[in-house]
């Protein structure tokens, strides 16, 4: 952080010393105004623009970026506002119309995890390796750097993430310990909607949408399979841990009876509602459920919601997908110097407690979580810490947008007719013929 | 009236070299006149068009930086293509249902409308509320209402003992489609009760008086007095419903997302994923333009209707 | 009224008449009256067991929030001055052309008519992109003017084609009458014609009006700050990330659509009752 004032710092040392003296007070104050001068124009604040998707809280982003124009003087940051989060797909064709001019603008962007590798490997996202060493990369959760990261460059800095978790309720759950793996998960499901206690066992979402694929990641990883290999070509959806994975999730609503066919057209609001208006033993969605869940305006369940790891099968671990908006130098920026220091302080852990406790975004620096002004303000997300250390990405690929909605149309057909095995095989021929172009 | 006619007889007959001088001074005013149409229509229309088009022969991926002409490929991978197949017949299907129920529905509200009784205006105010909300509420309404667990329509059903447990409206692919069809016809069927509700409000009066007088009971003065002056509007208040129809796009999404099981999707559905999502633009643009092309043969079924009536009519 | 049938109906008739008008009324209003209701409840009375049109406790909180502190009052504001912007000159314009492919003789109209409709085949989806960029290089986004010109564009073919429909109904003797009497075919459209057609003008009008009000996805792509976003996109923007406040949409949806209902109620009385009481075309 030493590049502050250089031009002034300069011309103060080629000045001569004011001498004493009326000619010298003269001289003094004439040499001054020159100076002043001098750095009035070499400090001009480098202009640079960021467009971010629409976050609120208490706070706006926007007034978080008018606090680092406060901060300091040497840049100037122009917030461009995008539509919000929930219409990601209008956000992610504004970027991408912005970023393919490669004229420079916006020069800061938030960018969807499930974006980076897309962005990265169409050349709009500028690698960020020299800057941020690989010390201060270790700061961060590794599965974000992980995400962040694509074709062995860093290309994106970590903003806020978030994960799927297991949401249960405590009343309901008597003395018997929280479900570690799926088969406990059910067990206790089953129990619950027969005692009359529950109507429905497990809620989790299987719209035909984006969704669709993080709850199939959790099944599948939790498994020990993977949908695409690390190589990003090898594709994995087929093979037998992944197919039973995709089973238990058709089993939920055909065998076990724990879930409603209704999850097949239900989204994150959809599930949640039941489960909050105390309908509900257990559900699986992201973080935001637990403040809801918590608030006596909305919800029935007050007091009566506890957060665990999902569960997994036998030999694997908990897997959470990974979500979040990271942010993004463009690659023609034309204010590379100043879209860097604006990004590193955004990614700054002073500014990452201010996002976590105005707005509600969860820090991607594990030390930010142990900060007592965290435990004050957001308790809840205190106790994540250990659910996101587990968070898994979806698939790292480019053609990601495609793979997706392969994925959403197999997925949603195996768990419409029960065809497992010949979904995911058609899905794996079609993913194989996308990723190897 | 009829003085002034003989009046420009005689005017005519004893000057015919003035009546051609009006003539010429005519040939500028159809012009003046749809200057502002065609502006503001050329302005928005020509460049997506032809941008359109152009990008339907290549294979624009902005993501992947590929842009080369390929010719008709696209329109080859079109033809071969299950999932756009299957999204026409979905989207025709959709069209077809939704128009025909909402012209019958709203030509029933338009006929009742058409009475004198009190309270006529509050009804009529009433017709409105569905097309009058805002169509970002509509859909997740309608989600919410349907819903298969705790929506009103399913406890209303079961209230009312009309079915035994909840039926699961969008996430079952048999229901899917069928429940979003309703949602539109709720949605849309005041637009065409409103024009069709114009159309009988400009029947003269005294060919009902005459039918009446002749005997004809409600039916018959129905039948064949209103409804052939009622046809030309008809029947571009339906080409218009169904052009509309055909690019439904906001209820699917919001509702289904195309699925389950890809048993809701359309073609703007199966456009916009492609187009904003998949980021394909060269395919993308071949999918609009079959759908343009469909548009297009709709607008000419209906079209050729609609010239023939106005052509009989002696126009 | 001209289409009134002036016969006296018999008893069953009116009480058939009734149904039909009571069913209309629930059948239409029905999930608004839900929409009310909810906008005075808590967002927790979404999911009980037994739904209540009464609403208990009756909270104005959601009314509170949707303008202290979501400022909806500036998108309703933008909406009304785009929507009106787009009726009054799809009116005009539409009224101009639907005369001269009705009245003065040209030879490829039935073309020109083919060219306008097809200007609202090509999918909407497929026009944003492209439309995105020549408004950004024309230094277009985020004004009112971008929004006119394309809701102007979007409404226009059914204005033309329903006017130019009814249009053709009215006989050709008045347009002759009145080029006897020296008027050209502006005057003639003004002074004769568009009497004629209040009825059919406030019908387009109408529709002109919502299309324009409920559009969403130009709006949503073309426009970026509170000071131009319409409704639509206001509404939207209430969801945040994943949380659907229904409460505050149920409240936003009833603040939009009760005035534009009340509106109509009252031009109808005045305009469609009053006017077609003369029988101009007799």
């Amino acid at each position: 952080m030493s590049k502050t004032e250089p031009v002034s710092g300069a011309a103060a040392e080629l000045l001569p010393k004011p001498r004493p003296g009326r000619r010298g007070f003269l001289g003094g104050v004439a040499l001054g105004g020159v100076a002043a001068l001098a750095s009035t124009r070499g400090a001009a604040r480098a202009e640079i623009t960021f467009a971010s998707a629409k976050f609120f809280g208490k706070e706006t982003v926007a007034q978080v970026v008018e606090m680092y124009n406060a901060s300091q003087s040497r840049v100037h940051v122009t917030y461009v506002e995008l539509p919000p989060p929930s219409a990601s797909t209008e956000v992610h064709q504004l970027l991408v119309q912005q970023l393919a001019r490669q004229s420079g603008s916006p020069d800061v962007f938030t960018q969807d995890v499930i974006w980076i590798a897309e962005f990265a490997g169409a050349g709009w996202a500028l690698p960020l390796d020299r800057e941020f060493s690989a010390d201060v990369r270790k700061q961060y959760f590794p599965g974000v750097i992980q995400a962040c990261t694509w074709g062995g460059k860093l290309t994106a800095l970590p903003w806020f993430i978030d994960s799927g978790m297991l949401y249960y309720r405590t009343d309901l759950l008597g003395g018997a310990a929280v479900p570690e793996t799926w088969e406990e998960l059910a067990t206790l499901a089953q129990a619950a909607e027969r005692s009359g206690r529950a109507r429905f066992g497990f809620l989790w979402q299987g719209k035909q949408a984006e969704v669709l694929v993080c709850d199939l990641v959790e099944f599948v990883a939790s498994n020990g399979g993977a949908i695409l290999g690390p190589d990003g070509k090898t594709v994995m959806i087929d093979d037998d841990k992944s197919v039973q994975a995709v089973q238990f999730m058709r089993d939920t609503i055909d065998r076990y009876k724990i879930s409603p066919q209704d999850v097949l057209s239900w989204d994150e609001e959809p599930s949640r509602r039941p489960f909050t208006g105390g309908q509900a033993m257990f559900l699986r969605n992201w973080s935001y459920v637990y403040t809801i869940a918590q608030d006596p305006k909305v919800s029935s369940v007050v007091g009566k919601v506890g957060v665990a790891p999902l569960p997994h099968f036998p030999g694997g671990r908990s897997a959470a997908c990974l979500g979040g908006y990271q942010y993004g130098v463009n690659a023609s920026t034309k204010g590379r110097d100043a879209a860097i220091d604006f990004v590193r302080w955004m990614s700054s852990p002073a500014t990452q407690l201010h996002f976590a406790t105005e707005l509600g975004l969860a820090p991607t620096r594990p030390d930010v979580f142990d900060d007592p002004r965290l435990a004050q303000s957001q308790p809840f997300m205190q106790k994540l810490k250990s659910v996101f250390l587990g968070a898994t990405p979806r698939p790292v690929t480019p053609k990601y947008a495609q793979v997706t909605l392969v994925l959403q149309s197999s997925v949603s057909r195996a768990l419409a007719d029960g065809n497992v095995k010949q979904a995911l095989s058609s899905a794996k021929d079609r993913i194989a013929a996308i990723v190897a172009s | 009236m009829t003085r002034s006619v003989a009046i420009g007889d005689t005017l005519r007959q004893a000057a015919p070299s003035l009546a051609n001088v009006r003539r010429r001074r005519v040939d500028w005013a159809p012009l003046l006149l749809l200057l502002p149409t065609t502006i503001s229509l050329g302005s928005v229309s020509v460049y997506p068009i032809l941008d359109g088009l152009w990008l339907s022969l290549r294979n624009t991926t902005l993501s992947t930086r590929e842009d080369r002409f390929v010719g008709w490929l696209n329109y080859r991978l079109l033809a071969t293509d299950p999932d756009f197949w299957s999204a026409w017949r979905h989207t025709l299907e959709f069209t077809a249902i939704s128009t025909l129920a909402e012209t019958a529905i709203g030509l029933g509200m338009a006929l009742l409308l058409a009475e004198r009784f009190t309270g006529r205006g509050l009804v009529r105010a009433a017709m409105l509320i569905p097309w009058a909300m805002p169509t970002v509420v509509t859909s997740k309404m309608f989600g919410w209402l349907f819903d298969g667990q705790n929506g009103l329509v399913n406890w209303a059903l079961r209230s009312l003992h009309l079915i035994g447990g909840n039926i699961d409206w969008y996430g079952s692919p048999n229901t899917a489609l069928g429940t979003i069809i309703f949602a539109d016809v709720w949605k849309t069927t005041p637009f065409m009760a409103l024009l069709l509700l114009a159309g009988l409000q400009t029947i003269p009066h005294s060919l009902h008086e005459a039918a009446r007088i002749d005997g004809a009971g409600a039916w018959q003065t129905f039948w064949h007095v209103r409804l052939p002056m009622l046809v030309p509007i008809l029947l571009i208040a339906a080409m218009f419903r169904a052009l509309d129809a055909f690019r439904i796009f906001d209820l699917v999404y919001v509702l289904t997302g195309g699925g389950p099981a890809d048993s809701t999707e359309v073609l703007s559905t199966l456009t916009y994923k492609t187009l904003f999502s998949a980021l394909e633009f060269g395919y993308g643009s071949a999918l609009s333009t079959a759908m343009f092309a469909t548009e297009v043969l709709i607008a000419l079924c209906f079209g050729i209707l609609i010239v023939r009536g106005m052509r009989q009519q002696g126009r | 009224m001209m289409a009134e049938v002036g016969y006296r109906r018999s008893g069953a008739r009116s009480a058939l008449f009734l149904v039909g008008a009571t069913a209309i009324v629930l059948w239409s209003s029905g999930p608004f009256l839900w929409q009310i209701s909810t906008s005075f409840q808590l967002d927790r009375a979404l999911v009980s067991p037994t739904p209540s049109l009464i609403p208990h406790p009756f909270i104005l909180q959601h009314f509170l929030n949707i303008f202290l502190v979501k400022h909806f009052q500036f998108y309703v504001l933008n909406s009304i001055i785009v929507a009106i912007s787009t009726t009054l000159l799809c009116l005009a314009f539409g009224a101009m052309a639907a005369y001269a492919l009705s009245r003065l003789k040209m030879r490829w109209r039935f073309g020109l008519l083919g060219f306008i409709l097809s200007v609202s085949m090509f999918p909407q989806i497929a026009i944003v992109g492209p439309l995105y960029l020549l408004a950004s290089v024309l230094g277009l986004l985020d004004t009112y003017v971008v929004l006119v010109i394309i809701y102007l564009a979007l409404g226009l073919p059914l204005v033309i084609w329903v006017l130019f429909g009814y249009f053709q109904t009215i006989p050709e003797e008045l347009d002759e009458a009145a080029r006897i009497d020296g008027a050209g075919p502006f005057r003639s459209l003004l002074l004769i014609i568009i009497p004629l057609s209040l009825p059919c003008l406030v019908t387009t009008g109408l529709l002109a009006f919502i299309a324009a009000w409920n559009e969403f996805m130009f709006a949503l792509a073309l426009t970026s700050t509170i000071a131009h976003q319409t409704v639509p996109v206001g509404i939207a923007d209430f969801t945040n990330l994943y949380y659907v406040p229904w409460g505050d949409i149920a409240a936003a949806s009833v603040v939009v659509t009760l005035p534009l209902v009340l509106l109509v109620l009252f031009f109808q009385r005045r305009i469609i009752e009053g006017l077609t009481q003369g029988a101009v075309k007799e």
